[in-house]
């Protein structure tokens, strides 16, 4: 079997947010929406103060609370691990949204401008989304399934990798198959101690962050 | 079935580029970009690209450009003027920009004042240059163009460390030599704002090879927050702090510590100073003395071998000493001290306990940091590169702006070099290096720079200050040939020069400065200076009263809502142009590789835009210039490639018009021809396909020390006999031409610059204006994020999208407790008064700043620039008004202010 994970190095992360912004250029997200969203958390008081960046987005989870909410079946879990959206039988009720621990969901409710008038770009690419229906990184399932048929490895071949892997200038996301032990990922949650975000609820995320050594 | 495509092309937003990727085109429309991984090899940030080119598809299709050539109808120029822009031809308004030209130059190249008529503003200073086609060649076949009236100079620059930085060791801008180094020490540089997907990339790298990272800054900026350590140092206070680490070197800690080596073959530690402060010479050949231990006797500099020469004492010494305008001292048996020695009692009252006050920062933390320093030097190390076994001292300081320009901006760079100089951590493996010189030439190869000058160092092509040559007329309206001799008088020179004179001083004169003329035609290329330059107000106010005035424009914004004309260029993925790359640009830039990068057209043009190539031929057609322009590309003008050489003949003929694919291609035949020593022709098909070409460029050509120990030089460290006496004749020179005006920044040519507390300055300004300096008990300073460090992306939603995730974007940073003091609360809006305005923001309420500073992030405070007018986010250069009293020696000021703050009832 094959189960995708996403390690994110918080070693690295710096916060630059260029992750968020090539998610959106290449998915043709409008105002507002992040598949990524970069937090940035402060820790300390003057003079001894830190500021952490974590990246945000859908886990993935392998027990995930979405689609068990989902009244339409439109949230499904893919054998692969990851889970999708199917925008067309997305009814818009919300629920998944209320139901995910992580906030990782956002409600594409209208089609809007970054201007007074829609640019070009934005005629011809928002229409590649439906409106009404709910939005979240699904790891760029299109470009690994698309891959695989033309035989590249995810994680490793750019057009095989969710966009952001090799967006980040860091180099700090990983993208891999957790199944397998001698994957990059494997090695990287095994080697540094990956963890993941609110691992007492239960659903067992796909997204795992490497602890920040600084 | 629709047509995908990948096109090749580059984004230099920014200094840091090129930053190669590909623009994903599909039916015509451009869908994305993504990073050209196939460059990671050679690429300095492993092929990937930041967030600022995600933005170039926003860029280019929003619906906010100027979308065709635009006239003024309304004659006043006003900020409450509307200008009744109104659509005209390409055609027209070329023949009107041509006629307006060839007018002046009817009248001659220069005006009554003896300044060129013509003046061009660009902003970043030289980045534009990427962008600009064949503009440049039009330029140089006009011939008398004045551009020191807008460069991005001074402001929001590394300004001192690019004028001494260049002078002693070819360093425009330094950088940590990271892959290697254990310990970088930034003194407010923001490499993760303003360092480009390569300064992230590469420190990506050493975090994971476990260096460590000290961010020295008021506030905990991008670079604080990627640190291993925060010092949150008191605004302007950098110099202190660096001197007193100098003091804990050499008076503290053990000689071992320091690379005596180092000291005693590759700096002038060991010269001789004379009474007067210059060094002591031998009489026959006028060389520099040395003291010679084992013969008890000085001897010229480059006479002994390395283990007899003294570092340390006084000696008595018979010899000359040769002063400004060559005035002469003979000394008989006269105590001189070496270099180092002076240094060494010069340094002796900067001490930590010193420097703790005036910084505000523990004694601790000063000594930790001199202690790092120590622990990561490893002296006597070294390193094989390229097969040549270098000095490895992986310790590396880097100084930001604020820090290193402005008063004590000549100390910070001083106090730098001399620190790298100590431990011998200079221009080697794991030290600070100079990443690329734009004064001296070539600029794409800093060892073929240097050549050996007077006294065993490098040559130096200054500005002239002796009587004979200095220029008594100013030959540009910001007078930096006659002003400022470190700013040399090269290509980049007038970006570099004291531009706030221009400006003060244009139309009425300005205190006892002699009034400059307006040029009779401005042409303005990426550049907003009614925001980003000082004294934004009065920038308007003379802008209004340029006689002809065309811009360049991306969207309406604050300074062409003053232009007669506004022109549309294409944007980065419409145009095409062929630049260099590598071997190294700027900070990080530092590539394994260097060569050639095609930026071509993605798809159509949206709008009625212009390539640059095709406009600059054009008006070179329509003026009369085209055999000039011709001449200047030929030449090699463009790109320093000329167009005939051995074994190939791309001529341009005067007689033709060429189109741009037509002049590109003869470009890349060229530069491929000469790059690969004959051996490939590619054409711009072949780069239209491939987008790059590149050859190796061997590492070690990074690091200046093998090319001064082949020549047998020195750098000139750290003793400056050459400083002090060309600042004795242009105080001269100045003089007897009654100009004293200037008299406050001759002080700075100090041959061991004395440091203090600068912020005086700023307190004395209050007091001046009748202001009491306790009432202004905050420093205001401006910092960067990433998605506006340059690029000119202040009208794109999209960036200021990504900006509010990052703290701050979206206000005034000011410490919690502070605030809580003063009754502020997070999002509450606070007034920001200064002695020159009053403006408002919302409190961003942060522990990550000292509780005496805020700080702006980016430059806004538009109010005609589509978008970014309802950010309603204050403009920092409102609020400054520095002195120009107060302008360093090379013309730049320092980007801080005092100000107060008031909670605003509502």
């Amino acid at each position: 079997m094959t189960h995708w994970v996403m390690v994110i190095d918080l070693d690295k992360c710096t916060g630059c947010q260029t992750c968020t912004v090539a998610c959106k250029v290449e998915n043709a997200l409008g105002p507002t929406i992040q598949r990524v969203r970069v937090l940035a958390n402060e820790i300390g008081e003057f003079p001894d103060v830190k500021r952490i960046y974590i990246p945000r987005r859908c886990m993935n989870c392998e027990d995930p609370q979405c689609t068990d909410v989902c009244p339409s079946g439109a949230t499904f879990k893919r054998d692969d691990g990851i889970v999708a959206i199917n925008q067309d039988e997305c009814i818009g009720c919300r629920y998944c949204i209320m139901a995910c621990p992580y906030n990782a969901r956002t409600f594409h409710a209208v089609e809007q401008s970054y201007h007074d008038t829609p640019s070009e770009w934005e005629e011809k690419r928002y229409p590649e989304h439906t409106v009404g229906v709910v939005d979240k990184c699904d790891f760029c399932c299109s470009r690994i399934d698309k891959g695989l048929e033309n035989g590249q490895k995810p994680g490793i071949d750019q057009d095989a990798t969710p966009f952001c892997v090799f967006s980040c200038i860091a180099d700090a996301i990983h993208f891999g198959d957790l199944d397998n032990e001698n994957s990059n990922v494997s090695q990287l949650i095994k080697e540094r101690e990956g963890f993941r975000l609110l691992e007492a609820m239960g659903t067992d995320p796909s997204v795992y962050y490497l602890p920040r050594r600084y | 079935m629709l047509l995908k495509t990948k096109v090749p092309t580059y984004c230099v937003q920014c200094y840091n580029g090129p930053d190669l990727f590909y623009a994903v085109v599909e039916d015509g429309l451009v869908r994305t970009v993504e990073p050209n991984l196939e460059c990671a090899d050679i690429s300095p940030a492993g092929g990937r690209i930041c967030v600022k080119a995600y933005g170039l598809v926003q860029k280019m299709y929003n619906p906010d450009r100027i979308k065709t050539p635009l006239i003024r109808t309304n004659p006043k120029k006003g900020r409450n003027e509307d200008p009744g822009w109104k659509e005209i031809s390409w055609d027209k308004a070329l023949d009107i920009v041509a006629g307006k030209m060839n007018e002046s130059k009817a009248k001659g190249p220069t005006d009554e004042g003896g300044f060129p008529r013509f003046a061009v503003i660009m902003g970043q200073a030289g980045s534009p240059a990427a962008y600009m086609g064949t503009l440049p060649a039009f330029f140089t076949a006009w011939g008398s163009v004045d551009f020191s009236i807008g460069g991005g100079q001074g402001i929001r620059c590394y300004h001192s460390e690019h004028l001494y930085g260049e002078y002693w060791h070819r360093c425009f801008i330094a950088a940590p030599d990271t892959p290697r180094t254990e310990l970088v020490i930034s003194f407010g540089h923001n490499t993760y704002a303003s360092g480009g997907a390569a300064g992230v990339f590469r420190n990506a790298q050493a975090r994971e090879r476990g260096y460590k990272r000290i961010q020295v800054e008021p506030h905990l900026s991008a670079s604080a927050v990627n640190s291993d350590q925060w010092v949150p140092i008191k605004p302007k206070t950098d110099a202190a702090l660096m001197y007193s680490l100098i003091n804990i070197l050499l008076h503290e800690k053990d000689r071992t510590s320091l690379d005596l080596d180092f000291l005693k073959r590759r700096t002038n530690s060991p010269y001789l100073i004379g009474p007067r402060g210059y060094f002591i010479r031998d009489r026959e050949t006028e060389k520099p003395l040395v003291w010679d231990i084992k013969a008890g006797s000085p001897m010229p500099h480059d006479f002994l071998e390395i283990g007899d020469i003294a570092l340390e004492g006084g000696y008595k010494v018979s010899g000359i000493e040769i002063g400004p305008d060559n005035e002469r001292w003979e000394h008989s048996e006269v105590l001189c001290k070496t270099s180092f020695q002076q240094t060494v009692e010069f340094t002796s009252d900067y001490t930590p306990e010193w420097a703790a006050k005036i910084c505000d920062l523990p004694i601790e933390t000063i000594r930790g940091l001199a202690n790092d320093i120590v622990k990561h030097a490893h002296i006597g190390e070294t390193v094989e590169i390229s097969g040549e076994k270098l000095p490895y001292r992986p310790v590396a300081f880097l100084l930001g702006k604020t820090v290193n320009n402005g008063p004590g901006g000549y100390q910070t760079v001083w106090a730098r070099t001399i620190l790298a100089m100590l431990i011998g951590a200079l221009e080697v493996p794991g030290g600070t290096i100079g990443a690329s010189q734009r004064l001296n030439k070539p600029h794409h190869d800093r060892w073929s720079s240097v050549w050996p000058g007077d006294d065993g160092f490098m040559r130096n092509n200054l500005n002239p200050t002796d009587k004979d040559n200095w220029p008594t007329s100013p030959t540009s309206r910001a007078r930096y040939t006659q002003l400022a001799p470190l700013v040399l008088n090269t290509g980049w020179s007038p970006f570099l020069s004291p531009y706030p004179l221009a400006w003060l001083a244009m139309g009425d004169g300005w205190r006892d400065v002699e009034r400059t003329t307006y040029p009779d035609v401005v042409l303005l290329y990426r550049a907003n200076p009614a925001i980003s330059m000082y004294y934004p107000d009065l920038i308007e106010e003379k802008m209004a009263n340029f006689p002809f005035f065309v811009c360049l424009g991306y969207t309406h914004d604050e300074t062409n809502h003053y232009a007669d004309i506004i022109l549309p260029d294409h944007t980065d993925l419409e145009g095409l142009q062929l630049i260099r790359f590598g071997p190294a640009v700027h900070s990080e830039s530092i590539w394994k590789g260097f060569g050639f990068a095609l930026r071509q057209p993605a798809t159509e043009p949206v709008f009625n835009s212009m390539d640059l190539t095709d406009f600059s031929t054009e008006l070179a057609f329509r003026t009369g210039f085209l055999k000039e322009y011709y001449d200047a590309i030929n030449a090699g003008l463009i790109l320093g490639i000329r167009l005939k050489g051995k074994g190939f003949d791309h001529l341009l003929d005067p007689e033709k018009k060429y189109t741009r694919e037509e002049i590109w291609d003869r470009l890349c035949r060229a530069s491929t021809m000469i790059l690969s020593e004959g051996k490939d022709d590619h054409n711009l098909q072949w780069f239209s396909e491939n987008g790059y070409y590149a050859v190796d460029y061997p590492y070690i050509r990074h690091f200046m020390h093998p090319v001064m120990v082949r020549w047998g030089l020195r750098y000139e460290i750290p003793y400056q006999s050459n400083i002090r006496k060309i600042g004795k004749e242009l105080g001269n020179r100045l003089h007897e031409n009654e100009i004293s005006w200037w008299d406050h920044q001759l002080t700075e040519y100090e041959a061991l610059p004395k440091c203090e507390d600068y912020t005086e300055i700023w307190d004395q300004e209050l007091r001046d204006a009748g202001a009491d300096p306790k009432n202004f008990d905050f420093w205001l300073i401006n910092t960067r994020s990433m998605q506006y460090a340059w690029g000119s992306n202040a009208a794109l939603p999209l960036m200021a999208e990504a900006a509010k995730n990052v703290p701050g974007f979206k206000g005034a940073i000011i410490n919690t407790r502070a605030a809580k003091k003063l009754g502020i609360a997070e999002n509450d809006i606070i007034t920001i008064e200064s002695i020159k305005t009053t403006v408002k923001a919302r409190a961003v309420l942060r522990e990550g700043v000292r509780p005496d500073t805020i700080v702006f992030t980016g430059q806004f405070g538009h109010w005609k620039t589509p978008f970014a007018k309802d950010l309603g986010i204050p403009n920092f250069n409102t609020l400054a008004d520095p002195d120009p009293a107060n302008l360093d020696a090379g013309g730049s000021f320092a980007d801080l202010v005092k100000v107060k703050i008031e909670k605003v009832d509502l």
